[in-house]
């Protein structure tokens, strides 16, 4: 991991410590005889914020030791690289776009429609060119849960309006 | 208990809907070893629902069967493809896709899935004695032991991932965050639910685990754009190993099993530990070291012995304490709650139908592995071919219905996004998952003890070390804390020769 990614997860590390520090607070502490609800969290994020401060202090220490002008040199090359060697996140990120539409649509189409419409378009996502095997697919995964965990495990699923 | 009650019990292994579940189990589990990246975690938690309907016995076998089963499949890509199935037979590839690129791809098959075979009966064998054993000292456990194992097994586990030590504890402590969302354990007050009344019964663990390791998964391999894979092929009358290969493989056997199963026994990600761990032992001790890497087959028969062992041996804290220490347990233990079974001391007393009827499984199941992995090792082997177009949609569609399953809430499966997001995001950092896992677990039981001690012992601290077992479990951990860091440091000052 590069120390620029070092120093951002750290900092994410300290913030939601520190977050969650400060929500501890609503809860009672109570007495060492009898510790409240508080307690055990306080001391979650505090040990959470100190690990997130040295792993910080440790990211920064290993960064001044570096050449300045060679770390600007990595950068430029690593901006590229990076662009390069990222080019596939796109795919990821609209697999995470499709999932959130996939879970708001369960509430009105209800769940198997709104999985049949899913599976149709994650399998697009992929590497599939024409529109008949993601359909395919689609279908016999919509009708395999159906029957599974519907029919045989009784399992409700949200419905929607057309089913 | 008699004999012949432990007896009937093992039987009911036997009975039609435990025989199926256990073929399922072990058949799901070796496809799920074959296929890179999702593991038996992930599977397991997607499988839940699906076993409510069986009842706990049967539920149970099954779990229990995707847990060994993807140890026996995880060999057979690593050996047909170089590519490990699961992170436990990383270390057959360099051995076993050697053997096959030399045309001997049947014989390291052959030996992995016998060793696997011996090693996990071995494992039953000992862990039949063991975990009563454990479960009948840990009713001497109070609050205060239990508080201090689990923070044994926090910090045994941050020092055995592999990776960065801090890192492991900063997710252990956001898993043990997490776990304090919903129900105060001893006051009942709801805590950092945010008025989400599918939260007050704390985060779902299902969701977390198919997220982390099913979502995060298809993401990476989405965002990876692998190139498609090339299977050796094998055949059926290929699969004899010589004269020569089996006698080599007796040794390696025999040791990969004990060492497996001690090795499963600490908390971390026990088979992976085995694994290497052995391939190290046979590499030291071997008369043929300059074989290792170039295909050995010692390389291939120890590990995949030790980790069969190791996910044995990894049951008896479970079963015996109730504390899972690798996330397939976690989520085995998941399954056990949502059956209404509560593993621990009691499990035997209260439950021996289940407890008997789970270990009764290990040897069918054992047996089933060993007939299926050998002749349909080339079918199996043909699955990690399945296009990503099939694949990926039907993992995510099924880690949706498992989260969802859990509680029957959709707040679960948008939880089960999050943790995916975040599981993609921590791999790209370069961290490992199985901490938080674990942390989430362990969460409610540290607490509960924590406080329970300390109410005890009229909030004088000194009550979470006054008794000798607690001292000797506080003195592991520190040892463990301090040890690493002094061998570390005289690495560092020992001055290099040649230089």
């Amino acid at each position: 991991m590069t120390t620029r990614k070092e120093i951002a997860s750290n900092l994410a590390v300290i913030l939601f410590g520190a977050v969650f520090l400060s929500y501890t607070t609503r809860y009672p502490l109570d007495t060492w005889e009898s510790p409240g609800p508080a307690v055990f969290p306080l001391i979650l994020g505090s040990v959470l914020t100190i690990l997130g401060v040295g792993q910080l202090v440790q990211a920064l220490w290993k960064s001044t030791r570096k050449d300045h002008r060679e770390k600007q040199q990595n950068g430029a090359r690593s901006v590229r690289e990076s662009l390069f060697r990222n080019r596939g996140e796109g795919k990821a990120l609209r697999m995470i776009a499709v999932f959130i539409l996939y879970l708001l649509m369960m509430q009105w189409i209800g769940f198997f429609v709104s999985t049949f419409l899913f599976a149709i378009i994650s399998s697009r996502l992929t590497e599939t060119k024409d529109w008949g095997s993601p359909i395919a697919l689609s279908a016999g995964i919509t009708l395999f849960c159906y029957l599974l965990f519907e029919v045989w495990l009784k399992l409700s699923f949200p419905r929607g309006v057309l089913f | 208990m008699t004999d012949h009650g432990v007896l009937s019990f093992l039987l009911t292994t036997l009975e039609p809907v435990n025989f199926a579940a256990c073929f399922i189990g072990a058949l799901i589990g070796t496809l799920i070893g074959v296929l890179p990246g999702l593991g038996p975690a992930a599977a397991m938690a997607m499988v839940i629902p699906l076993t409510l309907k069986l009842g706990p016995t049967a539920g149970l076998i099954m779990l229990a069967g995707i847990y060994y089963g993807s140890m026996y499949g995880g060999s057979t890509t690593s050996i047909l493809v170089n590519v490990p199935g699961e992170p436990a037979s990383v270390v057959t590839t360099l051995d076993g896709y050697a053997m096959a690129r030399k045309g001997r791809a049947g014989a390291a098959l052959a030996i992995s899935a016998i060793g696997s075979f011996v090693a996990g009966t071995f494992s039953v064998i000992a862990l039949q004695f063991f975990a009563p054993l454990l479960a009948r000292s840990a009713l001497a456990f109070g609050p205060a032991e239990y508080f201090v194992l689990t923070v044994l097994g926090v910090v045994l586990l941050s020092n055995l991932t592999g990776k960065s030590r801090s890192r492991s504890l900063i997710l252990m402590m956001i898993g043990l965050i997490l776990s304090t969302v919903g129900m105060d354990p001893i006051g009942g007050l709801e805590r950092f639910s945010f008025g989400i009344e599918a939260a007050q019964g704390g985060i779902s663990f299902i969701a977390i685990t198919t997220g982390l390791f099913g979502v995060a998964e298809v993401l990476t391999v989405l965002a990876a754009q692998e190139k498609p894979i090339e299977v050796l092929p094998v055949k059926f009358r290929e699969l004899y190993p010589s004269r020569k290969e089996m006698k080599r493989s007796v040794g390696p056997i025999a040791r990969g099993s004990v060492l497996g199963f001690l090795i499963g026994l600490l908390p971390g990600p026990a088979a992976t530990m085995a694994s290497f761990a052995s391939y190290g032992l046979e590499r030291s001790i071997s008369k043929h070291k300059e074989d290792f890497g170039k295909g050995a087959i010692e390389g291939v028969a120890g590990p995949e012995s030790a980790n069969n062992a190791a996910a044995g041996g990894a049951m008896i804290p479970l079963l015996s304490l109730g504390l899972p220490f690798t996330p397939a347990t976690a989520v085995l233990l998941g399954g056990m709650l949502l059956h209404g079974i509560t593993p621990g001391p009691f499990l035997l007393r209260d439950r021996p139908d289940v407890f008997w009827g789970v270990i009764g499984s290990f040897y069918l199941g054992n047996m089933m592995l060993l007939i299926l992995n050998l002749p349909l090792v080339g079918v199996f082997a043909k699955i990690v071919r399945i296009p990503n177009q099939y694949l990926m949609p039907i993992i995510l569609v099924l880690c949706a219905i498992g989260a969802y399953g859990d509680n029957g809430a959709l707040f679960d499966v948008w939880v089960m996004l999050g943790a995916g997001v975040l599981g993609y995001v921590m791999r790209k950092f370069d961290y490992e998952p199985a901490p938080l896992v674990v942390g989430l677990v362990l969460g409610p039981v540290m607490e509960r003890s924590f406080r329970q001690a300390l109410i005890i012992s009229q909030g004088d601290a000194s009550g979470l070390w006054a008794s000798p077992l607690c001292l000797a479990m506080w003195g592991i951990a520190l040892l463990s804390v301090i040890l690493p860091m002094i061998f570390r440091r005289s690495i560092l000052t020992t001055p290099k020769k040649g230089i």
